[in-house]
């Protein structure tokens, strides 16, 4: 199940799995042969990737250490990104010039903006996506950004010196100890290492350790962070079976197709790398009491839903839900997992019954009577950090330059991991050249809703975004996460390139000009009614109305106003994204 | 869920330093701090003043100077001779009072020393005290900061303990001490939950409806009955509490179980909790049963409330009563009155709504002689503050109801309902979470 391909020099050293060094022979790499780095990354997930290359975007010799680099970019859970809340995270990883919003524009199958009935600060960008080419993507960027060496190997231990002390912690770390007992030393280490710490595979009766089915945990880590005083707490998640595609029966269920057009996730594309007409689409189908039978005379088979650890009340297991919603009909949605993939993701079943009865469950619900499984699902159980030992830097207090990111500190999600692990590759990078630390707060943006929660308020279960979290959800919309973020991650940070930092300045004055120009226009109410008929404006008084003011109507928007009005409206409606955000900013939002 | 909030963040601000002492051995218990200690009573000459600790070494602060004997029974005044720790010193022979956490002021661990009040006296326990280790004199505040803190007071209630350590007044004592009690917190954290019940509902719209399968349904509230009326005595057990506009005044009504003797424990709480309101009560209306005077029940309350409160001479009364006897269809026309002996009474049925308009006129009288005078506060709102919030609240949803976008309609009830919780505390989207998840099936 483990993909390698045509990625250069790069796959041909990890193809000789050598240990160590394993440096990138890339020219800018730079390494020096007693390996010290500027920031090193443990783990090359959702977290670890957008850590890397933010701290090499700002200017950090970085090194990434992964067990294995061809997992890479691997999604291990659902064939998605995005949604409600999370799009909005996307949008700001975006804004900080972060890899996952543009690998997702060049790796997806399906793209569907969901809550479009609802007003455009609850609007959740989302698209399936195909794992082959998100993990082809995102190793190819990784790849190529400059100042990041990538090496695998299995961090053992840390390397701690004395503090510094005009800041708190009771030590520094300085490097850390490889399995094999080499060192690398670095003057900043984040680790994001995942379900990895402790980790333990669920299927029935039955567990193993595993960070992932077929990954091995990190065992040794975990003790040394254990030993240096940090609080940990145990966490567990889980993920559906796999069905074969071709086992299916489509034709009597509920198919829903893309949007078109489809909306990009980054603020750099117009467009997406697929059309709407090629893409894939979505089944629909729902669980019925058979299904219930089988979970609950199966209980006794069933340890991971017994046991008290806590598990996510959002994304519940199958087992969950009808514990607790008996007698339901549950959705699942039948999700592909790529192009040319054989397999179906059964988003909504993520169990953990033995392996044989999982086949027996599927095949009770409508469409899947003659679904092989390919891939069982199971649980896994976890330690995370109590993320109250973090700053809103990710720095931790009691280890100075040592920073957690993604789920060690208790989220669930690729795309909360790639939210921290933006903002722990900019702060690894910045405690480097001794600048003040970047911190995103809670009138800025959901990545500071999503740490400051979690640094003030620690987690019990996996923390997942909702934007029911945000205060000030109607100013923090997907549409204007560049103006909040790029401009202060160009100067305060350094982590975006001069092309973006330019696009969202130019966009940020083309919005205060439009407006003011729209301020400035005024007509007679009855002379807008008779310009733009189909508006439901008002004649009753005959008071001077502003532009700015008829764009409120549901039915205009700015084409129909540079319509009536083309000077000066017209070169507003120029550029697409404009003419919208114009329309957004306008809604009293 | 705000008391478990203020506990977290307690624990975060202390942060580092907590986290790294947690596992070296002796080290306080989690979520405590330092211990402090203060002269409670006022300053000067007197005859008894009280000194308080609070924090984890209030217990071994209470040994040491009352050594060589061991803690006194919690929550029971002992006579104990306090002597120096460092000197041995016989410093007085003083009431002590040994309050562990968290049933305490504080919700720590807590020790009264009522001493005799010479300064000589107090400044020699303050001193012993001080040499005991890890306590340390408290700051001004201090106590009530931590009742805070630790979920035992929430701000109206310390606002009301401001009010009563300045009462000046009698009313103004009783309607602070009504504050302190809650009563303006229990009726502002009713609205809240009704408000953040809808906004959940609206919420779970928001961040699940479109894949999870929400009906639009889930945006229409259910509306629920205040109190339970049955013929069984005993049925109210809770003090059912709703404010009223009655003659213009506003009026908090409490109907409170009826003061019936010798009955199950759940029914002796609910009389209990009745005779704590009648204390508070500015006007009570003694109901009773005109048919029925002579049992034994109607004997006793008839000669315990009714006649305590009637002994009072008007021109010091602070507190007033109403008698009235419902039921009157009951009695024949042509029969005797109700019973001999009675003070002044209103005869009323509520079947027949004949007395009605006299009970009315007979409130609105007495109304006007409890709210009447202009100089006072409105009764309910002591502060400025809580008309700023309640004003808020009611302004804000007035802009919920006229809202098309959903987002911009949930905002309105979000800053509803951050008002009405800026008086009672709470407010995180924790609740709203734990609403959306315990009424809906959400996740994929």
């Amino acid at each position: 199940m483990f993909y390698f391909r045509g990625c250069g020099r790069w796959v041909a050293v990890s193809f000789t799995k050598q240990q160590f060094p394993l440096a990138r022979l890339s020219s800018d790499s730079a390494a020096p042969r007693t390996p010290h780095f500027d920031v090193i990354v443990i783990g090359g997930g959702h977290a670890g990737t957008e850590a890397a290359t933010a701290a090499a975007r700002c200017g950090s010799r970085t090194l990434l250490l992964t067990h294995r680099v061809d997992t890479i970019g691997q999604m291990s859970c659902n064939p998605s990104f995005g949604g409600i809340g999370k799009g909005h995270l996307m949008r700001e990883v975006d804004a900080l010039d972060g890899l996952c919003s543009r690998i997702c524009d060049q790796s997806g199958v399906h793209y569907k903006v969901l809550n479009r009935r609802k007003g455009p600060a609850v609007w959740g960008l989302r698209a399936q996506i195909d794992r082959k080419l998100y993990k082809q993507n995102m190793q190819k960027e990784i790849l190529n950004t400059p100042l990041l060496t990538v090496q695998e190997g299995a961090v053992e231990d840390l390397i701690l010196t004395e503090p510094e002390p005009e800041h708190t912690g009771k030590c520094r770390v300085s490097g850390v100890v490889l399995v094999d007992g080499s060192t690398v030393y670095a003057e900043s280490v984040i680790l994001t290492t995942g379900t990895f710490l402790r980790g333990m595979i669920v299927i029935g009766l039955e567990t193993h350790p595993a960070g992932r089915l077929g990954d091995q945990p990190s065992i040794g880590l975990a003790q040394t962070l254990e030993k240096l005083g940090f609080v940990v707490g145990r966490l567990k998640t889980g993920t559906p079976p796999r069905i074969a595609k071709e086992s299916i029966n489509f034709s009597i269920l509920n198919k829903h197709i893309p949007d078109n057009p489809s909306i990009p996730f980054s603020f750099t594309n117009e467009t997406v790398w697929i059309k709407p007409e090629d893409q894939l689409p979505c089944y629909l189908t729902h669980t019925n009491p058979r299904v219930d039978e089988i979970v609950l005379k199966n209980l006794h088979l069933n340890s991971h839903v017994k046991e008290t650890t806590r598990g996510p009340r959002y994304c519940p297991s199958i087992e969950s839900k009808v514990l607790r919603f008996p007698n339901r009909l549950h959705q699942v949605w039948l999700e592909p997992e790529g192009m040319d993939s054989d397999l179906i993701y059964p988003q909504g079943l993520s169990m953990t019954l033995p392996a044989e009865l999982q086949e027996k469950m599927i095949t009770c619900i409508r469409g899947l009577e003659k679904a092989k499984v390919i891939q069982p699902g199971y649980g896994v159980q976890y330690d995370y950090l109590d993320p109250r030992q973090i700053t809103p830097s990710l720095e931790t207090h009691l280890v100075q330059r040592l920073f957690f990111a993604g789920q060690i500190n208790g989220t669930t999600g690729y795309e909360e991991a790639a939210a921290q692990g933006v903002i722990a590759g900019i702060n690894a990078s910045l405690r480097v050249s001794r600048k003040p630390p970047f911190v995103v707060s809670r009138t800025e943006g959901y990545i500071g809703v999503l740490i400051d929660d979690l640094t003030t308020l620690g987690t019990s279960e996996p923390y997942r975004m909702f934007t029911s979290r945000v205060e000030f959800r109607l100013s923090l919309r997907p549409d204007n996460a560049d103006s909040r973020l790029t401009l202060r991650g160009y100067k305060d940070a350094g982590c975006v390139s001069q092309q973006r930092y330019e696009r969202a300045c130019w966009m940020k004055s083309s919005l205060e000009e439009g407006i003011s120009v729209l301020k400035s226009i005024e007509f007679l109410s009855s002379k807008w009614k008779k310009l733009i008929p189909e508006a439901s404006i008002s004649t009753s008084r005959s008071l001077p109305v502003r532009a700015l003011d008829v764009l409120k109507y549901e039915e205009v928007d700015m084409d129909s106003l540079a319509k009536a009005v083309p000077e000066p409206l017209k070169k507003y409606t120029k550029c697409r994204e404009l003419a919208e955000r114009l329309k957004i900013e306008d809604r009293g939002c | 869920m705000w008391r478990g909030l203020w506990t977290l963040a307690a624990q975060a601000a202390r942060g580092p330093r907590r986290l790294c002492t947690r596992r070296s051995s002796g080290a306080p218990a989690p979520g405590s701090g330092a211990t402090i200690f203060a002269l409670s009573s006022g300053q000067g000459r007197c005859g008894i003043a009280v000194i308080r600790t609070s924090g984890p070494a209030s217990g071994h602060a209470l040994r040491i100077l009352t050594a060589p004997r061991d803690l006194p029974l919690a929550r029971h005044a002992s006579l104990r001779l306090l002597s120096d720790p460092r000197s041995g010193e016989p410093l007085d022979r003083a009431l002590v009072l040994w309050f562990p956490g968290p049933q305490s002021f504080t919700g720590e661990d807590c020790v009264e020393f009522h001493v005799h009040g010479g300064p000589a006296v107090v400044s020699g326990v303050l001193q012993a005290l001080g040499s005991v280790p890890g306590l340390r004199p408290a700051e001004a505040g201090e106590f009530t900061r931590r009742a805070f803190a630790n979920g035992k007071l929430n701000l109206t209630e310390v606002e009301g303990l401001a009010d009563l350590i300045h009462a000046e007044t009698e009313a103004q004592r009783r309607q602070a001490l009504r504050q302190l009690d809650g009563e303006l917190g229990h009726l502002c954290r009713g609205w809240a939950e009704t408000l953040t019940k809808a906004l959940a509902h609206v919420e779970a719209y928001i961040d699940f409806g479109e894949d999870d399968n929400l009906e639009e349904g889930v945006l229409e509230q259910g509306r629920k009955p205040v109190s339970i009326v049955s013929p069984e005595p005993g049925t109210t057990r809770d003090v059912l509490e709703t404010p009223v506009d009655l003659a213009g005044f506003p009026v908090l009504l409490s109907d409170t179980a009826g003061l019936r003797e010798g009955v199950g424990p759940v029914e002796q709480e609910g009389v209990r909790r009745a005779r704590e309101r009648l204390e508070q009560a500015d006007l009570i209306l003694a109901m009773l049963d005109a048919s029925d005077l002579a049992s034994p029940s109607s004997c006793n309350f008839l000669a315990t409330v009714v006649a305590s409160v009637g002994a009072q001479s008007p021109s010091d009364s602070s507190q007033r009563l109403l008698l009235v006897l419902n039921k009157s269809d009951l009695l024949s026309p042509e029969g005797p009155g109700p019973g001999p002996d009675l003070p002044p009474h209103l005869l009323l049925s509520c079947l027949t709504g004949e007395g009605l308009d006299g009970l009315l006129e007979a409130l609105r009288k007495e109304l006007a002689a409890v709210c009447g005078d202009p100089s006072t506060d409105p009764p309910l709102l002591t502060r400025a503050r809580h008309q700023h919030h309640l004003q808020g609240c009611l302004d804000a949803l007035g802009h919920y109801k006229q809202s098309k976008d959903l987002a911009l309609a949930a905002e309105a009830l979000r800053v509803a309902r951050g008002h009405l919780t800026r008086l009672t505390g709470g407010g995180g989207t924790e609740e709203i979470l734990d609403i959306i998840f315990q009424d809906f099936c959400v996740g994929k």
